[in-house]
This record gives structure tokens, C-alpha cells and sequence, in this order.
């Protein structure tokens, strides 16, 4: 699996995923790569993100789910990656959780290579692999890292809202 | 504390979506998915599924397609292996170490959804009479509920009983991550780990860290099994247990605990046939302040002094970071000679076996770019260990690397996207 392929793959996605609707579920579910965290950031360039990473076997990670659920319908613009570290052929089961905090709609990444080691690193090499994994991104991309669940006070510390720029 | 109380109303919550959704779609995908199966019997060596399905299509069932498989060696020296594929669980036996396999055997008549990834995979032992026990979790909803399964064959693997459902509380919670082990005495013994207390205390509206570590026992080689019996409460919810013998007919096992709430160490503890637990004694003080799933159970034998254990784990905490080993002594309730394996981030997965006087350990290291298998070794009980050696190099995907050890020697078990499942002796030109 070359990273050509990835790139087709994920050129693919992104020009097919209306054409795919007619799956069973309406989700907006892109695929990762190992080239996905450079593009994303490459999209968020001078700009501040946060990084959620979670997993359907992973109970902390609901916890931090509803609370992103939350957040969302807040404030539908707030600069949040979430990424699932499940393969994306599990993406019905992933859909379902997702729809329990009304994410289901917003776009979110899962995992689409079986070589999860490399996809972690993509995003951290000092990453462990645990989760809920998160990270805020300053506009100048200097970011720290947080393992657990991130709750509304860690994101408000590790994350101001100014620095969103609302 | 917020957290708790998230997690405690969590639980509650669940309750109710599973109850809601009940026909979750999982009942339409086992209808589907129990149907046409190709079986086949590979006669080469080392293949990868990738070979396999060009030539005989995308469903072939094999050893080298299956998910997270596990094995053993019989009184005979054949090697079993266990496999997930298809909503079912095969068994494979191999003649020749691992040159070649017999024809999959499919062991649960009705698909059900078994659980197979790193931690979680069906767990097969030979008993030296011939019966074959398998134990693995079927995943009952997505909300992280399971089913203890076990099932056996005494007809030498041609078939097995219907399988049985071994968590005896009969509540649609969580009773995951299972763990089998035979003593040399015919002691078999099952543990998991089980949300049953969780679920009362959610009951109660009271917190809950973590989950509980639960067994069951059969003396009659799994023709019939004790009741369910509590090891401890407030363990981590997702990782698999360790397990050794002590004495004749008691087991120890390790598992990742939580401590003070937040800490996710090891606890250490010695089972009897009973329901007696001894010993139960914090193993590893590595202050790993985590609220989240490490995914990363421990590894143990029994070391050559009675009461001592070969112990390895992964932590991220303050004091340990890394894959570690260290040699736990039941009588003073510590480890010594600990020593960190590996501290890259991306390694992990350690796994322990020794025979004739030499210790080994694997594990999966990272180097950014490809995995590597790793291996030392030691010939002073853990005192001193040799440089670390790369078996494997794979750019690949790649499961956890097991060891299966008998009176034949020490053997990795190992199955990766590129070199298919592997099954070659260690011990072998290493003595």
C-alpha cells in the first residue's frame, strides 16, 4: 500500500462521498491516511485547532464525545478535528455512537489503513496510543498534548476561546 | 468530581440505549455473514491472505486471513491455532510446526459477533487427554457490552459443543477480555473482566472506577464450571489479563488495576479453585495518571523460584515509561531488577516465555516508518539480559506478538499483513 494509493484513496473520498449517500447511514465521515494529518493542518494553516481522538472501545471517550457534542451545538464553527482510531470499515458502529451526542453529521476522520502505528505517528510520534488522546493546536501550530478525557474546564485552559478568534 | 459523575450517569445512560435499540443491526450482518465460507487447507509455508485471496477470492478462510489468532502446542508437540473470520471462530492444526495447516474447522454453528483485535482473541489449550478448550468474547451491543464464550471439542477438534455463556449473572453489561489457563493438574481456569458491580453501583447512583476482574473454574476439563467468583473490584476495562501457575492447582494472574481513582497500575493475585483470592497485592508502581483505555495488558510466567514472577508491562506513567520488566516475589510484595525494555512510544505489546532455563521476551517496536519484532533474552532469571534483536521488520500492519512455550522449546506466534501467520521457534539455535 503506497502513500500513491492513499492519495488516490483519499482524492477519491473527497470527490465520491455525495455519490456514496445512498449507504445506510448519512454520515460525513472522511478517511485517514498517513498523508490526512499533514493536509489538515496544511488547511489550517495561522490557525488554532483542537485534535480528538477516540475509539468505539474506549468508555472515557464517550464522555469527551458528549461533551464535543455539546460544544458543536454551541458553536457549529468551532476548529475541531475528530478522528476515530477504528478502521473505517467499522464506520456503522462508529455512526451509531456518534449519533448518541450529535456528531454524527459534522465532519470526522477514521482510521483507513490497518497500519495504525504509522497513522499514529502521522499525527504524534510521542503518542502511546491511549485514549481519548487530544491536542491544541496554537495558530502557529506549537501544540500540547492531553491524554484522558478532556472535559469543558481542560479544553477552556489548554484551549481559550479567544484564541479561536470568536 | 466531574468525571466521575460523567461516567456513572454514562452508564445509566447506556442501559437505556441498549434497550432502545435493542435490533441494533448487528443481527442482520450475522444473518449475512454466515453464508458462504470457502474453506481451504494451505500446503505453503509463510503465505500472506493477500496470495491466498488472489487465488482463491476474497472469501477464503485461512490461518494467514483469520483475526488476531492465538495458539498452543499439544502433549504431542502439534500446534493449534485459533482464528477469527466471518463471524466465527476456526481452528487450524498444524502437523509440522507451522508448515502446514489442516482445514479450518469452524467452531460456533451460529455466527456471533467475537471480539478480535490485540487484546481481545479466542484462546485455544490442548488438554494432555485431547480435549480442545476454547474460550473468546462475543460483543452483545457497541456500548461495550460482551459474553464469556466457551466451548470444547473431545473428539480431537472435529467438532465442538455449542458454546456456552460462562458470566453467570445474566446482565446485558460488559464482561469482556477473556483469559484461559490449564494447570499441569487439569484445573481449568476462565477470567474476564466484568461490569456487573459497575452497573449495580450506576444503580445506586454511586461512582465506580473502573470494572471488576471475575473467574470461573472447571475441574472436569469444561464439561462444567464453578459459579462466578470475584477477584477484584476497580480494575481497568480494557486490557487482557496475565496468568501463570502457582502451586499445584492455584493460578496468579495480573491485570492492569485502578488505583486512588486515576492511576492505572497492576494488581497481582493468586486464585484457587474455590473462589479463594490470595495475595491480591499491587504488582507495578508506575503512577500512570490516566482516565483512559491504555489497550495494553500485561505479560507473565513463573520464574524459577516458587512464589516469583516474570513479569512485563506498558506504562506512561511518572515513574515507569515504556515497556518494562521486572520479576515480582509474592513474598515481599515487590518487583525487582526492573529494567525499562523499550522506551520508544510506538513500542509495545511485550510478551514473556522461557524454557529450559532462558527467559524471552517479544515485543513490537516503531521506528516511524516500519514495526519491528524484537526479542532478548536472559539466562539469570531476568537478572541480565542479552541485546535487543529484530526477528522482524514489516511496513506493514501486524498483530501482537505472542509466545507459546512447551517441553519442545519457545515459539513465536505472530501474524502480520505481509508475511501472513507465523509460527517459528525461538529457542532453536539460541540455547
Amino acid at each position: 500500500m503506497g502513500i500513491n494509493k492513499f492519495l488516490l484513496a483519499a482524492v477519491l473520498t473527497m470527490v465520491s462521498t455525495p455519490l456514496f449517500s445512498s449507504q445506510s447511514v448519512a454520515d460525513n465521515i472522511q478517511s485517514f491516511g498517513t498523508a490526512t494529518f499533514a493536509e489538515l493542518k496544511a488547511e489550517f494553516a495561522d490557525q488554532p485547532f483542537v485534535v480528538s481522538l477516540w475509539s468505539v472501545d474506549c468508555l472515557p471517550c464517550r464522555v469527551e464525545l458528549e461533551m464535543l457534542g455539546e460544544l458543536k451545538k454551541e458553536d457549529p464553527s468551532f476548529p475541531l478535528l475528530l478522528i476515530s482510531t477504528d478502521s473505517i470499515e467499522n464506520r456503522e458502529e462508529a455512526v451509531y455512537i456518534l449519533e448518541e451526542y450529535e456528531l454524527e453529521t459534522i465532519e470526522s476522520w477514521m482510521f483507513a489503513d490497518a497500519f495504525i502505528e504509522r497513522l499514529r505517528f502521522s499525527i504524534d510520534p510521542a503518542w502511546h496510543g491511549e485514549l481519548p488522546r487530544s491536542y491544541f493546536y496554537t495558530a502557529d501550530h506549537t501544540f500540547t498534548a492531553h491524554s484522558g478525557i478532556l472535559t469543558r474546564e481542560k479544553l477552556m485552559e489548554f484551549f481559550p476561546m479567544e484564541a479561536t478568534g470568536d | 468530581m466531574l468525571r466521575t459523575h460523567g461516567l456513572a450517569e454514562l452508564i445509566m445512560r447506556m442501559s437505556l440505549m441498549i434497550s432502545k435499540r435493542a435490533a441494533w443491526p448487528l443481527v442482520a450482518l450475522l444473518t449475512a455473514l454466515s453464508l458462504s465460507t470457502l474453506f481451504m487447507s494451505s500446503h505453503v509455508a509463510a503465505e500472506s491472505c493477500q496470495s491466498l485471496r488472489e487465488l482463491h477470492g476474497v472469501d477464503v478462510v485461512s490461518i494467514h486471513c483469520g483475526g488476531a489468532p492465538s495458539a498452543t502446542l499439544d502433549a504431542d508437540g502439534r500446534l493449534w491455532v485459533a482464528f477469527v473470520q466471518n463471524k466465527h471462530v476456526f481452528v487450524s492444526r498444524s502437523d509440522d510446526n507451522g508448515q502446514t495447516y489442516t482445514a479450518p474447522v469452524q467452531v460456533n454453528a451460529v455466527a456471533e459477533d467475537t471480539e478480535y483485535n490485540g487484546e481481545n482473541r479466542p484462546k485455544i489449550i490442548v488438554a494432555e487427554s485431547g480435549e480442545v478448550l476454547l474460550s473468546w468474547t462475543t460483543k452483545t451491543s457497541p456500548n461495550f457490552t460482551g459474553e464469556i464464550r466457551f466451548t470444547r471439542s473431545i473428539d480431537g477438534g472435529r467438532t465442538f459443543e455449542a458454546p456456552r455463556t460462562m458470566n453467570d449473572d445474566g446482565l446485558m453489561t460488559g464482561h469482556r477480555f477473556d483469559s484461559l489457563f490449564l494447570t499441569d493438574s487439569g484445573k481449568l481456569y476462565l477470567t474476564w473482566i466484568d461490569k456487573r458491580d459497575l452497573d449495580a453501583a450506576a444503580a445506586r447512583s454511586e461512582t465506580y472506577p473502573g470494572a471488576a476482574i471475575y473467574y470461573t473454574v472447571s475441574d472436569d476439563l469444561g464439561a462444567t464450571f464453578t459459579q462466578n467468583f470475584r477477584v477484584s473490584h476497580n480494575s481497568c476495562e480494557c486490557c487482557r489479563i496475565a496468568m501463570a501457575p502457582h502451586g499445584e492447582d492455584d493460578i496468579a494472574i495480573l491485570w492492569r488495576q485502578i488505583y486512588n481513582e486515576e492511576i492505572r497500575d497492576h494488581a497481582i493475585a493468586v486464585l484457587g479453585t474455590d473462589g479463594e483470592v490470595t495475595g491480591l497485592n499491587r504488582a507495578t508502581v508506575d503512577d500512570w495518571v490516566i482516565n483512559a483505555c491504555p489497550h495494553h495488558g500485561p505479560s507473565m510466567v513463573e520464574a524459577s523460584t516458587e512464589g516469583e514472577y516474570h513479569i512485563s508491562w506498558f506504562s506512561a506513567g511518572n515513574l515507569h515509561s515504556g515497556i518494562h520488566y521486572g520479576r515480582y516475589n509474592m513474598a515481599n510484595g515487590a518487583a525487582e531488577d526492573i529494567i525499562k525494555v523499550d522506551g520508544t512510544p510506538g513500542a509495545g505489546h511485550p510478551y514473556l516465555a522461557s524454557f529450559d532455563g532462558t527467559l524471552y521476551i517479544v515485543w513490537k517496536g516503531f521506528n516511524g516508518i516500519a514495526s519491528q519484532l524484537q526479542m532478548m533474552q536472559s539466562r539469570d532469571d531476568g537478572a541480565s539480559w542479552s541485546q535487543p534483536e529484530t526477528l522482524f521488520n514489516t511496513g506493514r500492519a501486524s498483530d501482537h506478538p505472542l509466545l507459546v512455550s512447551s517441553e519442545h522449546g519457545v515459539f513465536l506466534s505472530w501474524s502480520s499483513e505481509e508475511f501472513g501467520y507465523i509460527f517459528k521457534e525461538l529457542s532453536h539455535g539460541h540455547q
